[in-house]
């Protein structure tokens, strides 16, 4: 029981709710406590790492654009290919749509959609 | 400015959210210091192009702010006056104000667009303003920005729900990509937000439904329209699967022409912007909207059905976040529910939307200007969040005293 109370269970809403005004750590922290990305102690240790190492953080300002806010994100576009092929995601995805009755030269084998 | 003569300025520190800040330091009415912007680059320490150009549009739509730089640039302060938009007598020639965006801004128009639609509703008169110049990228920029028709068509209408919707409009007068080392376009924008509100109204957004089509603008600058047809193609064989209410327009243009005077042809131009991208809107049943973007790199290289399907995949993990706003819209429907009046509205979004930095931030920034904190609990759907906000019922400051 210790073990299962120890580890904490990833995206609980009430744990972000805790962290979010937490000051002590910066959002990227928060973000990865709250994924259950083996928590905020090891996310700071890198940062301390880059602050000194000093050839990283040259390196990091030649990325630029990466300091700014995105609106459009960063993907993994072959992981999506990938992933966009399976079966299983794609039927879970059909969910978030809705059915629509088509017109078209290929009506048929569209209306013909599984049950949910 | 409100109630106390001078208030002391807010602190803040870096070049991230530097926009965020100042939108909400407007809109509150707190001055702000914002310091060490970059102070630890060698090669362009302080205030990039395109924000220096988000001050003088500050600038230009208020009265009265107060903007100071350091030497270096690393340190602003900003004290901000009334927002009166595009009043005649304040820099706004026929009730349009023009604002020019330098060559060497790499950020595309949304960049200012964004903000520009927050702090609009709460402004005296109508904003009117036209940017133009040799910077104005109206396609989504390699610095993530999204497109213009983006914000036309998946940002603006959420604005309808806080009930600003009359005279509300975005006119991409003429496209442009992104130019080389994606500075600079050439692109032309109006923007008219014509609908000033004293309070915008509480929002309250439970159900996601389901996406029922998909809307889109394909768009090729100077290059064949040959690309549009290929990222059609390629994004509705994606989608197809999905949704076979799929429709995209296609929009072909010439490059724009920008001066580029030499020495002995002080009236030459050249051509800039030339590239292709696509914009992706999926509309849901209780009017929700997703969006993805995608735009052909400057450098070349990405042929069109490569992106073309990149983008679709980008618009389904968007819909698979799930949640009443996107990631896109989220910061600014946020940032209106605060300004709100004093009830508490609800929304239902995804985790990845609100677990984000930007959205995190949004959430300490507000505390910081004095606002409410949000409430989150677990949404009916999986994977979604209720965060309610309570307004504040500053939204109107400025107008209330002039």
């Amino acid at each position: 029981a210790q073990a299962i109370h120890g580890r904490k269970q990833p995206y609980r809403v009430a744990e972000l709710a805790k962290l979010m005004y937490n000051d002590m750590l910066s959002t990227a922290q928060v973000l990865q406590t709250w994924r259950g990305q083996n928590g905020g102690a090891e996310a700071e240790g890198k940062e301390d790492d880059e602050e000194e190492d000093g050839l990283f953080k040259r390196r990091r300002e030649g990325g630029g654009a990466d300091d700014d806010e995105r609106m459009v994100p960063r993907l993994d576009y072959e992981a999506l290919e990938e992933k966009w092929k399976d079966e299983d995601a794609v039927a879970k995805l059909r969910r978030r749509f809705a059915r629509a009755k088509v017109t078209g030269a290929n009506a048929e084998d569209l209306g013909s959609d599984d049950d949910n | 400015m409100t109630t106390a003569p001078t208030p002391t300025p807010l602190k803040f520190t870096g070049a991230k959210y530097l926009i965020q800040r100042l939108v909400l330091a407007t809109l509150t009415g707190r001055p702000i210091r914002i310091s060490q912007i970059r102070s630890s680059s060698h090669t362009a320490p302080g205030l990039a192009p395109h924000e220096v150009s988000f001050l003088r549009l500050l600038d230009a739509i208020t009265n009265g702010s107060h903007i100071e730089f350091s030497y270096t640039g690393t340190t602003v302060l900003y004290k901000p006056g009334l927002i009166t938009g595009s009043a005649a007598g304040h820099g706004a020639a026929g009730g349009v104000i023009r604002h020019e965006l330098p060559a060497d801004c790499a950020r595309g128009v949304s960049y200012f667009l964004l903000p520009l639609c927050l702090l609009a509703p709460f402004s005296k008169a109508q904003v009117n303003v036209l940017f133009t110049g040799p910077g104005v990228i109206t396609s989504s920029t390699e610095a993530g920005d999204v497109s213009a028709d983006t914000v036309r068509t998946a940002v603006l209408p959420v604005f309808r729900s806080f009930g600003i919707e009359r005279n509300v409009e975005v006119r991409i007068l003429r496209r442009s990509n992104c130019g080389r080392e994606g500075k600079g376009g050439g692109g032309e924008v109006q923007v008219v937000l014509g609908h000033q509100v004293r309070l915008p109204k509480t929002l309250h957004l439970m159900s996601a439904g389901r996406v029922k089509r998909v809307r889109g603008v394909a768009y090729s600058t100077g290059v064949a329209g040959a690309n549009n047809a290929r990222l059609i193609e390629a994004a509705r064989g994606v989608l197809n699967e999905f949704c076979p209410d799929t429709y995209v327009f296609s929009d072909v243009s010439p490059a724009p022409l920008v001066p580029a005077p030499e020495r002995n042809n002080p009236s030459a131009k050249k051509k800039t912007g030339l590239g292709f991208g696509l914009s992706l809107v999926a509309e849901g049943n209780t009017g929700v909207l997703y969006s993805a973007d995608i735009a052909s790199p400057p450098q070349g290289g990405e042929p069109p059905e490569d992106l073309g399907k990149k983008c679709a995949y980008q618009l389904l993990e968007a819909v698979g976040q799930g949640g009443c706003v996107s990631s896109v819209a989220a910061p600014s429907v946020f940032t209106l529910m605060a300004m709100g009046s004093e009830d508490v509205g609800r929304i239902a979004v995804g985790k990845d939307v609100v677990g984000s930095e930007q959205v995190l931030q949004l959430a300490r920034d507000l505390r910081a200007f004095g606002m409410s904190g949000w409430g989150l609990r677990e949404g009916d759907e999986e994977d979604e969040v209720v965060v309610s906000i309570v307004g504040k019922g500053v939204g109107n400051v400025g107008r209330k005293i002039a």
